[in-house]
């Protein structure tokens, strides 16, 4: 390009084609991918960095906690092969939890990409592996030794040629040797086919070189951040939010201070790290305080390397948010999906009236098996999200993972297990001027007569999703065997014949005060069924009456009205 | 016998006769909204009245509609009712669990279209294997219906979790809703849907029952029309899949006529470019709020399997009612002659996918609008006449599209010539990488396949969008706007069937998988007699859908013809292998391969495309208008450039690029490193030489 700066139309173009083709990548990785948590729940990532590792564009779908710390984890590659090292086949690839997304099972490929000889630029992506050896995903681990194979950053090929040892090594220590390493060759080709499309664009367009095109892109979106942040008001505001942890409750206090044009999130005084597998690294921790405040203040900026910058998040070495390898983190993300929340608790104080409401927060994965006939099933759940400013949270939809549920049939196809129930939970939804969304009842049971279990990482069984603004919490998830029982929901639960397991979602919090919300609202939940008539008079001060006989099973809207008098007794004057 | 294509649009009701000797008739009315027969009946009559068909004639009329889209979009359809498994009445509104965009905090979903007051947990479970874990409580099914029809419910969809392995309990809850309340519509998922996963079946079974009592009473209405109308003959509708069906079928799965209207245009598209001796290609239709772009081959469009309508969220996947019927694999992104341009956070211009629409539309209209939108681009460029305009009946106010990008242009410190560049530049820029994206998840290369392009603004944009994705050639027809009724009488008479039973594919139970094949062929057969044709006149294609045990995305697959045994495991396999492939650039040795659905579609013979319009009234004239200063991006200045009438083209003239061909509606622009030269089918086909830039 012989002009010194890139003109707005020409950068926008090179731009929108750098972001289609990780699009591109990442749409062909999760179709031919095996690991059912890639292809269902889309838990992977691609990026595109310059020659200096800084990440520039990513795909748009994905997992925040991916797609953020795969960005920070090109340093980490670099610092143990620098670029000049590098040549032309090589293929780097780690899965160290503290180099990139936090736990073993998300394995990280990277490629540098040549043109004519000269480096210009890096692909890299994120996925997570069908399997990894050690304990099948568990919080259980008391180190992260126990929690699979650890790849520390190697070459995955050299000048094109595999590394024969390490895929030896790796075949022998997981469950799924073809599968695994099918994917690595899989991942390997979307780098390939990623740079062999940034290589036409370069011809294309004459580019000499990538990294004018990425610095121009790196401090608008760092310029335009900057100004999004200007305009908040300086001050510092404090948050916290609870989870229920391993054995003891997990504590995530965040301090949030705006100053100037730049934002400093720390984590101090936070618990510290847990002898379970529920630790979070400081990769995993700044990927989801970052996507909390893009969310939040700059959701039109892409992410990459300049809108990081004027976002600084710190947590104590050694504490939940930041520990110490070699702790155990496999299920690091059921208290990482807790950071966005903090964040927002801390973050509302600066921008009242803009955010929503705590949700649900971690997915619930549960892990279940049995013998005879033999099934490995993982299932994503998720329960409600929070109330916003001008609407009711969503039902039964994750925040802040972009998770996608299996559906009843599938889980049912793939093994025994029977589930007798997935619907919306009663007023589980926090109340409010807008209404939390609401979680799910679920139940599972299982055909065959042999042993089997289920391995939950579940959360917010006894820390509800608090409502803000004057709203009320919604109701926390229960992990409840058909006998009552309530086990520890985030270990093995060992289950004989014909037992049956509830999982139940927690809600989202309610935002403003619930005497506040308009009466025909709180009369179509109760139609609806996402209230009943008692919790619309207890919680909401509307009275809402059935017209029809008590035996009808179908109660149409005109058959329920709203008792004025009574409602005006119970919302007082305020009412009208 | 004459033969009669009609689709309603938005705006229009367009009809194309054909007569026997080939002679042919295009009309156009206004589309009633109230009752969209009567336009109907209108451009039929005029038809009829010219006297180039005799009206004792048998006949033959095609018709295409947005009914059913409309309907839906609108909420427009009747009071209906769910039955699902206890435990399971909230499936329509839980859906996938998905946020489809992660970062916008405010995001919604499309509200489901049974509300949950009428979604009822009926005691029965059947198993993955069909085992039945508990019997259908019919007494309360009984007492249900009977309230439902008290209380003015018109329609009840049944979906039953594991109903597509075994349909007896959603069969039996028809049979007693048909005797405790007769009038009430019933669609059954194992009829409309029978496929795995059970939020997509529940939202495509409770759509079509919806729909159904309107597309009915509708389809009724219509052949009342055509019989007071004297037509004596057979009478279709066009589906999604690109294939016709008769009113009967129409009515039963109204569903599966959703975008009958764009699947006609792409099916245009393929009978035409087919004729041209283009087999293959990339059909690009672009018109005032979106494009449309499918791949053809071997003379039809690709089909897909899934269809999500009322996307409430800027064309996102994930944002829509995903309703699963056989449909033309078409994607559909917000760029379009009415898209604006904006400024974004970076400070880089974006357009789409927000549009002008029609009203107030572009700032040049001169109707109010004030955005920069393409057209005011196309206009600066110099590609379009401001007084000739379809065909001079609207005047353009260059004037208005200067103002409108002039405030773009202060805020990114260009001139308004390179805004307007700009903003063409970047519309083709995510067409194009929309097609790449496209063509590349099904496996095709870009450079082998021509662009057929059509529509308002194909023509405009077309040369260019083929140019960044390096496609070889550009085929745009005559009078852009008869593509759908076109496309209406290209279609054979067929119809697609699907059994899902999934299975690894060497443990196969031949017999089963034969049995199912002979179902949905003698269903096939059925609808295809009885619509008229002879049993030696249907052919029929089956494939399955097949992945690698562990995957989760299927690939489908041809499956030989005849009784199936243990011997065509090889075939079978290969021709996955081979499919695959193609797709995914490699195979993935030792992994077992499993089917999950098996389907068949029965079509009748093609459709002859021997007639001429008689809109298409060539020769006369100069070739050459005149010239008039166009934009030349490669040289940054208005270059004088040649104009041509399309009415004067003849078959055989050959023009070099740069050039603008103008037709009442649309304007080719010719790009200069490329040749022009016209068919014999008045066809501009232009040549693209890549080696020279």
């Amino acid at each position: 390009m012989s002009k010194a700066a890139i003109d707005p139309v020409t950068l926008e173009v090179i731009w929108n084609r750098l972001l289609s083709v990780a699009n591109e990548q990442q749409d062909a990785l999760m179709r031919t991918a095996f690991s059912t948590i890639v292809r269902e729940s889309q838990d992977l990532a691609c990026g595109l960095f310059d020659t200096q590792g800084r990440m520039v564009a990513q795909s748009v779908s994905g997992t925040p906690g991916h797609i953020n710390a795969m960005a920070t984890s090109m340093g980490h590659f670099l610092r143990e092969f620098p670029a000049d090292t590098l040549t032309p086949g090589d293929v780097l690839i780690t899965n160290d939890p503290w180099q990139t997304a936090g736990h073993v099972n998300d394995i990280t490929i990277t490629t540098p990409i040549f043109r004519r000889g000269q480096l210009v630029a890096f692909f890299a992506n994120t996925c997570h592996a069908a399997d990894i050896g050690g304990r099948i995903l568990s919080a259980e681990a008391r180190e992260v030794y126990e929690e699979g194979l650890r790849i520390p950053i190697m070459k995955l090929f050299h000048a094109g040629e595999p590394d024969p040892i390490l895929l030896k090594v790796i075949r022998a220590n997981v469950r799924l040797p073809h599968e695994v390493v099918s994917d690595f060759y899989a991942q390997s080709a979307c780098n390939d086919a990623g740079g062999r499309a940034l290589i036409e664009t370069m011809d294309e367009f004459g580019l000499d070189s990538f990294d004018p095109v990425a610095e121009e892109i790196i401090s608008r979106s760092e310029k335009a951040v900057r100004a999004a942040i200007a305009e908040l008001e300086d001050g510092a505001w404090e948050g916290e939010t609870w989870s229920d942890g391993f054995e003891e409750p997990i504590y995530i206090k965040t301090k949030l201070e705006v100053r100037g044009d730049e934002i400093f999130i720390d984590f101090a005084g936070s618990s510290p790290q847990s002898h379970r597998g529920i630790n979070v690294v400081m990769n995993y921790t700044h990927a989801y305080a970052s996507f909390a405040a893009k969310a939040a203040i700059y959701p039109d900026v892409p992410h990459n390397e300049g809108s990081f910058r004027p976002v600084h998040v710190t947590a104590p070495a050694g504490s939940i948010l930041n520990a110490n390898d070699p702790a155990p983190v496999a299920a690091r993300q059921t208290v990482g999906h807790f950071v966005p929340t903090a964040v927002f608790t801390a973050l509302a104080k600066a921008l009242p009236g803009k955010l929503m409401a705590p949700s649900a927060d971690p997915i619930w994965l549960s892990v279940w098996r049995g013998q005879d006939p033999a099934f490995n099933l993982t299932v994503f759940q998720v329960g409600g999200t929070g109330a916003r400013p001008t609407k009711d949270g969503l039902s039964a939809v994750g925040f802040p993972s972009g998770v996608a549920g299996v559906p009843a049939e599938v889980i049912e196809s793939l093994s025994p297990l029977v589930m007798r129930r997935r619907e919306l939970r009663v007023d589980s939804g926090g109340a409010g001027t807008w209404r939390g969304g609401l979680g799910q009842f679920t139940e599972f049971a299982n055909r065959a007569h042999g042993q089997w279990s289920v391995n939950g990482i579940l959360d917010r069984t006894r820390y509800a999703a608090p409502g803000i603004m004057g709203g009320g919490p919604g109701l926390p998830g229960e992990f409840i065997l058909d006998g009552g029982e309530r086990p520890n929901p985030k270990a093995q639960t060992h289950l004989g014949g014909d037992r049956s397991v509830q999982l139940n979602h927690p809600g989202g919090g309610g935002y403003g005060d619930p005497m506040k919300r308009d009466p025909e609202r709180v009369r179509a939940d109760v139609v609806y069924g996402y209230i009943t008539p008692e919790t619309a008079a207890r919680d909401y001060g509307v009275v809402v009456r059935f017209t029809g006989g008590d035996d009808e099973k179908v109660r149409l809207p005109q058959q329920w009205v709203i008792d004025q008098t009574a409602t005006r007794e119970l919302r007082g004057t305020a009412a009208s | 016998m004459y033969r009669v294509g009609v689709d309603i649009g938005g705006t229009f009701t367009d009809l194309l006769l054909v007569a026997d000797d080939g002679t042919s008739f295009i009309g156009k009315t206004l589309t009633t909204h109230g009752d969209p027969s009567v336009a109907v009946e209108t451009a039929l009559r005029e038809g009829l009245e010219t006297g180039i068909v005799d009206r004792a004639q048998q006949g033959t009329v095609v018709h295409g509609t947005t009914l059913v889209t409309n309907a839906l979009i609108e909420r427009k359809g009747a009071l209906t009712a769910l039955l699902t498994t206890a435990g399971f009445r909230d499936a329509l509104e839980i859906g996938r669990e998905h946020r489809y965009e992660l970062y916008d905090l405010d995001l919604e979903f499309p509200r489901p279209l049974v509300p949950r007051y009428l979604r009822f947990d009926v005691p029965e479970r059947v198993a993955a294997d069909g085992a039945v874990l508990e019997p259908l409580d019919e007494e309360y099914v009984r007492g249900l219906v009977a309230e439902l029809r008290d209380k003015g419910v018109r329609a009840v969809a049944v979906c039953y979790l594991n109903s597509f392995r075994d349909p007896a309990h959603e069969r039996r809850t028809r049979e007693i809703i048909a005797e405790v309340a007769p009038d009430i519509r019933v669609s059954v998922s194992a009829d409309v849907v029978p496929e795995i996963r059970e939020f997509q079946r529940t939202s495509t079974t409770a759509a079509n029952v919806y729909v159904q009592e309107r597309v009915a009473a509708y389809l009724q209405e219509l052949q009342q029309r055509l019989d007071g109308l004297g037509f004596s003959g057979s009478f279709f509708v066009m589906l999604s899949s690109g294939g016709i069906g008769t009113p009967e079928t129409a009515a039963r799965f109204p569903v599966r006529m959703l975008e009958s209207g764009p699947a006609a245009g792409a099916l245009a598209a393929a009978a035409l470019g087919n004729r041209a001796g283009y087999p293959d290609l990339l059909s690009f239709d672009m018109g005032g709020t979106t494009a449309k772009l499918c791949a053809v081959e071997n003379g039809y469009p690709l089909k897909a399997r899934e269809f999500e309508v009322d996307r409430v969220y800027r064309f996102r996947k994930g944002s829509g009612l995903p309703i699963k019927i056989p449909v033309i694999d078409m994607i559909e992104i917000g760029a379009g002659g009415g898209s604006i341009a904006r400024v974004d956070a970076l400070g880089l211009l974006k357009v789409g996918p927000d549009s002008a629409g029609a009203e107030p539309g572009p700032a040049c209209y001169g109707r109010g609008g004030t955005g920069a939108t393409v057209t005011d681009a196309n206009l600066i460029l110099g590609y379009f006449d401001p007084d000739y305009f379809l065909g001079g009946e609207m005047k353009l106010d260059v004037e208005a599209a200067r103002n409108a990008l002039g405030e773009l242009a202060s805020r990114l410190g260009m001139r308004v010539e390179e805004v307007a560049w700009g903003i063409h530049q970047i519309v083709n820029e995510n067409m194009a990488n929309a097609a790449r994206a496209h063509l590349g998840e099904r496996g095709k290369d870009p450079r082998e396949l021509p662009m057929y392009a059509f529509g308002g603004a194909g023509p405009v944009h077309g040369c260019h969008v083929a140019e960044l994705l390096r496609l070889p050639t550009l085929i745009s027809p005559m009078g852009a706007g008869v593509g759908s009724t076109f496309g209406l009488l290209a279609a054979p008479l067929a119809f697609d069937f699907v059994r899902s039973a999934y299975s690894l594919l060497d443990e196969l139970d031949w017999s089963f998988v034969n049995g199912m094949f002979d179902d949905m062929c003698a269903e096939g057969r059925g609808i295809l007699e009885q619509s008229g044709l002879a049993p030696d006149e249907i052919v029929y294609e089956r494939t399955a859908d097949m992945r690698y045990t562990g995957q989760g995305h299927e690939v489908s697959v041809p499956i030989p013809d005849g009784v199936l045994d243990a011997s065509h495991l090889e075939a079978i396999n290969g021709a996955f292998e081979r499919t695959y492939e193609q797709m995914y650039g490699r195979t993935v040795p030792d992994v077992v391969v499993e089917v999950i659905n098996w389907r068949v579609v029965a079509r009748g013979p093609e459709q002859s495309l021997d007639f001429s319009t008689r809109d298409t009234e060539a020769g006369g004239g100069k070739a050459q208008k005149g010239t008039r200063p166009v934009y030349s991006a490669g040289r940054g200045k208005f270059v004088e450039t040649a104009v041509y009438d399309r009415y004067a083209l003849t078959p055989g003239m050959t023009f070099p690029g740069p050039a603008i061909v103008e037709e009442r509606e649309s304007t080719l622009v010719v790009t200069a490193r490329s040749r022009a030269r016209v068919d014999d089918y008045l066809n501009v086909v232009v040549e693209f030489d890549y080696e020279k830039g």
